[in-house]
């Protein structure tokens, strides 16, 4: 009796000895297999000590390259097709011919939404100088048609996700970040790609120049150099 | 366009392809910053304008974002999930923001510069797999762009914090116990097994 009772105890005496034993590696090896690795690879690293103690404005100036810096531009507009609001594919064919203001945007992106007010302005505006605006949502198809009716946008619409950041990448928006708005002349030729919310003194600007461009008054260079400086300008003034 | 659709522009061409290859030379690009960015300056790439890490302290993972000036996250947005296996990581505990008021959607709560939040954790791996999480996060800059909802799966450290180092002094003196114990049992059955039997000695 004695010697089962000394057995058990011996058999209790390992299970504990053994979770003990098991206690001890958990405490320990996870420090030790996560050290060193804070993201999965090829992305940003984790801020280190020091950057918890840089201030958010050193981080920024530390930023290698700007997100428009990483943007490069077709020369001319590429083609896609990708749904209307209807569900039905949609291309920018039936425009051939008009300069476009093509604007990428989300509804869940509040620059976006602010900005719609002046496309839709613009469009009413410049459909009789040959201009068109497009709206290409990222997004889903229902949320876009009821965002859509809500403002009564009139300019056409087409959505997509996956597909949407495809057309994104044709344009060079690689990385994507909405909104952001191209403009082509009436022969296919992209002459601006702008990053942000358009305002209304940048976007008048933009036109004009597109304006002279198709009327032969400047060239695609020239037109180019003015909208830079010109948007310099602008953002001079606003400082 | 050709030139001969204008006339005499030759020469203007040639000057205007010079500027635009000096331009394209400085390497630096025209299109564009938002309107509100008075200063030459690019926007950020996402993962400059908001950088996460996540440490475990205690029982409570920690997960911190530097947001860089100019920019903010949306609180509503923030969000933190389990990634390794038989791990149960609860829901974020938020600090109070700023209020950013829009148009569209109404008064929202967003964060400027840098936020930390915490959220508890329950692991049942026995520390079989390092400790994996995914956080899920969206924001935007103040000069007019938004980023599409950043998802990050991540590797939690451990801080070396005189908490962290109290809890382990705890586990680590249950655990000298039960392995002490654990021997003596080991001792102590031993000689009960031994009573009464005697063990051969060789003689001398």
């Amino acid at each position: 009796m004695n010697r089962k009772l000394a057995l058990v105890a011996a058999v209790a005496a390992a299970v504990a000895a053994g979770w003990a034993g098991q206690r001890l590696h958990s405490a320990y090896a996870p420090r030790t297999a996560g050290r060193g690795v804070a993201v999965p690879a090829g992305e940003a690293s984790a801020p280190t000590a020091a950057d918890v103690r840089a201030s958010a404005a050193d981080l920024a100036a530390n930023a290698r390259e700007g997100l428009g810096s990483a943007i490069k531009i077709p020369e001319r507009l590429p083609q896609f097709t990708l749904n209307g609001l209807d569900g039905k594919p949609a291309s920018l064919e039936p425009l051939h011919g008009r300069s476009l203001i093509i604007n990428f945007w989300a509804t869940w992106c509040a620059p976006c939404r602010q900005e719609i007010p002046l496309l839709q302005e613009v469009d009413a505006t410049w459909r009789a100088r040959n201009f068109s605006v497009v709206g290409i949502a990222v997004d889903h198809r229902a949320d876009v048609a009821r965002f859509a009716a809500r403002l009564k946008i009139a300019y056409p619409l087409m959505s997509g996700e996956q597909d949407a950041l495809d057309v994104a990448a044709a344009f060079g928006v690689v990385d994507p970040a909405f909104p952001f708005t191209v403009f082509t002349d009436d022969r296919g030729r992209v002459v601006a790609l702008y990053l942000g919310e358009l305002r209304e003194p940048q976007i008048r600007l933009i036109l004009a120049v597109v304006q002279d461009l198709n009327a032969d008054k400047i060239l695609l260079p020239a037109a180019q150099l003015k909208i830079k400086h010109g948007l310099q300008a602008i953002a001079a003034n606003n400082a | 366009m050709s030139t001969s659709r204008l006339p005499g522009a030759r020469a203007a061409l040639f000057l205007v392809t010079l500027l635009g290859v000096a331009s394209v030379a400085g390497a630096r690009p025209w299109w564009l910053r938002g309107a509100a960015a008075g200063q030459d300056q690019d926007f950020l790439p996402p993962d400059a304008a908001f950088r996460v890490a996540a440490h475990i302290d205690g029982n409570r993972i920690l997960i911190r974002w530097i947001i860089a000036d100019g920019y903010y996250l949306y609180r509503d947005k923030m969000q933190v999930a389990a990634e390794s296996p038989d791990l149960v990581v609860y829901p974020l505990s938020l600090p109070p923001g700023a209020r950013l008021t829009d148009r569209f959607f109404g008064p929202r709560i967003v964060y400027f510069r840098a936020v930390e939040a915490t959220a508890g954790y329950l692991r049942s791996d026995f520390g079989a797999h390092p400790l994996q999480i995914k956080v899920t996060y969206q924001g935007c800059a103040q000069a007019g762009l938004c980023y599409p909802p950043i998802v990050k799966v991540i590797f939690p450290d451990e801080l070396a914090s005189a908490a962290t180092a109290q809890t382990s002094n705890l586990y680590s003196a249950w655990e000298l116990v039960a392995i002490f114990g654990g021997g003596a049992a080991f001792f102590l059955a031993g000689l009960v097994l031994r009573k009464g039997r005697r063990l051969p000695v060789p003689g001398p």
